[in-house]
């Protein structure tokens, strides 16, 4: 000790700097053993919201990943096959993914199944395994639904024979196939109802009996002109049904409280000097807040062939008096191209863009100011479900 | 300290021993005859002229500025072992697909396109391309490029996209 003390006052005298090193406290206790444990979701907040990742660059390998708006924090992952059809139950505590696996990776035998994860975990809590033929395709609210009593689940086919599947999610059956006639996907009402967008602008509407056969169905008038402006099939729920938006900006809402669709007059979203030159786009193309009836719309500047180019302004519409109440430049934020919008429906409501880049931002829905962006939120968010 | 300095000092010397200023020239003069060899090579520059003065070359199979992409939305199979009208090896072509009208500024006319998926393995991954002339929604599958048309075939995982010519459109 003696000859340490000695060699540490002759270091000391030799470079000053080291001394108080010399003469420092002793080193903190060690870290304590650490327990390994499985992180528990927090009870479900209405600023979560689901990115749904469709994963274009390796497609059999679709996620839905929950993100908290408040946090800012990724809260977990859903694990949700190729080409995925997702959407929440009504009462929010379940996600459904329709999807497709095959057995070796990428090639093998096929299986479409439903699966149901538990949000209160994120575990899958069972499925239903389909017939092989459920629609492949971009992400709708329509693509997988339920009734508004979740009695039934409806799934959209396409062998490219259009169908739908109904099933009972209690019992984990498919109980009927009931064919479209050539119109697509499975828009939801009421206990029995669901409707498919045709190739005439018209809307199917199968209505089932409580077998969850087919009672009855009808055929509408044309309610758009698939040729001159045909209308985007990512509709947006309002409070009586869903508004369609058009490729040159017209919104089109389709009442569907009554047993027969109702079609509220469309307006636009643009001026005379605008149509043409800003429309609508992407792949989620408009959100609205129930409550305060307030649609949001990514709108860009471009013609012909652009109706899947991402927004570089929000647009903000009053539902009732069809009035712009403002333009949120998204460049002006440092963000790219939207592609995907969603609104929290709370009282305090948020804004969540999803750019071409995979970064998701999160916004002010009353004031459009930024409030965080997350980058690269997967590869390409293409949808987004807020509880 | 003092024997810091002398580290430093025979680092130095060292560094100086090795790298002469007679070697510093020699590699320079290395330098020199070498970029005066450069233009001595048999290189062939007799278009060079004309090249300079041609119309910007037309994009390829290869670029999503090809003329016959204009509704595609997918991967190129150019990119991934195939050609804009062959499958990559080891994938099966889609039977049922999509079209589009695509102008050719080569000869000026409008074609109508088949845009065939190629199925059995995963997305190709490379060449991303996202063009939409006339695509319509999925009410209208057979202009609508958002379904994957492999959904028919026996592995129906997609992988990329062709394009074929099937006619010149009528007016």
């Amino acid at each position: 000790m003696q000859s340490f003390s000695r060699w540490a006052l002759a270091l000391g005298l030799m470079f000053p700097a080291l001394a108080p090193c010399a003469a420092a406290a002793p080193p903190p206790p060690p870290l304590p053993a650490e327990h390994l444990s499985l992180e528990r979701l927090p009870p479900r907040s209405p600023h979560w919201v689901y990115v749904v990742d469709y994963a274009f660059g390796n497609e059999i390998d679709g996620r839905v990943h929950l993100y908290d708006g408040d946090s800012y924090r990724r809260l977990g992952q859903v694990g949700t096959g190729f080409n995925p059809g997702i959407n929440l139950s009504p009462d929010r505590s379940t996600l459904v993914a329709a999807t497709t696996y095959w057995a070796r990776g990428g090639h093998g035998a096929r299986t479409d199944v439903v699966e149901f994860t538990d949000n209160s975990n994120l575990g899958i809590a069972h499925e239903i395994v389909l017939p092989p033929k459920r629609l492949q395709a971009v992400p709708t609210l329509f693509n997988v639904a339920y009734s508004d009593d979740s009695r039934f689940l409806y799934v959209a086919y396409m062998t490219p024979a259009a169908s739908f599947g109904v099933l009972d999610p209690a019992k984990g059956t498919v109980l009927a196939e009931i064919d479209t006639a050539g119109c697509v996907l499975t828009i939801p009402s009421g206990p029995n109802r669901v409707s498919s967008l045709c190739e005439s602008g018209r809307l199917l509407t199968v209505t089932l009996d409580p077998s969850g056969h087919e009672a009855s169905r009808s055929m509408s008038a044309p309610f758009f002109d698939p040729d001159k402006d045909p209308v985007f099939v990512q509709g947006i729920r309002t409070t009586h049904g869903f508004a369609f938006l058009s490729f040159l900006g017209e919104v089109h809402e389709v009442d569907l409280s009554g047993a027969e669709p109702v079609f509220v007059p469309p307006w636009p979203l643009v001026g005379l000097a605008e149509r043409g030159h800003w429309r609508p786009g992407g792949e989620q193309v408009g959100a609205i807040h129930r409550a305060l009836g307030r649609l949001y719309v990514p709108m860009h500047r471009g013609g012909e062939g652009s109706h899947k180019d991402g927004g570089t302004e929000i647009w903000v519409f009053d539902l009732a008096s069809h009035r712009r109440l403002a333009r949120w430049s998204l460049q002006a934020a440092g963000l790219k191209p939207v592609l995907a919008i969603e609104v929290s429906q709370d009282a305090s409501p948020l804004l969540f863009l999803a750019t071409d880049a995979a970064d998701l931002a999160v916004l002010d829905a009353a004031t459009g100011r930024l409030r965080h962006v997350e980058k690269e939120v997967g590869q390409t968010p293409w949808q987004l479900l807020t509880p | 300290m003092r024997s810091l300095d002398r580290l430093f000092e025979h680092s130095a010397r060292a560094l100086a021993h090795r790298s002469s200023r007679r070697s510093l020239l020699a590699m320079l003069g290395q330098a020199l005859t070498g970029a005066a060899l450069l233009p001595l090579l048999p290189i062939d520059r007799s278009g060079r002229a004309q090249a300079a003065e041609a119309a910007p070359k037309a994009p390829g199979p290869e670029n999503c500025e090809y003329w016959k992409y204009c509704a595609i939305d997918g991967y190129l199979c150019a990119c991934c072992g195939g050609t804009s009208t062959s499958c990559p090896p080891g994938t099966s072509s889609s039977p049922i697909t999509w079209i589009g009208t695509c102008h050719n500024p080569g000869d000026g006319r409008d074609y109508i396109v088949s845009y065939n998926d190629c199925c059995g393995k995963t997305s190709c991954g490379t060449c991303e391309c996202a063009r939409n002339q006339g695509e319509k929604p999925l009410y209208r599958p057979s202009r609508n490029n958002d379904l994957n048309w492999c959904m028919a075939n026996a592995d129906a995982n997609y992988h990329c996209s062709v394009s074929v010519i099937l006619g010149v459109a009528e007016k």
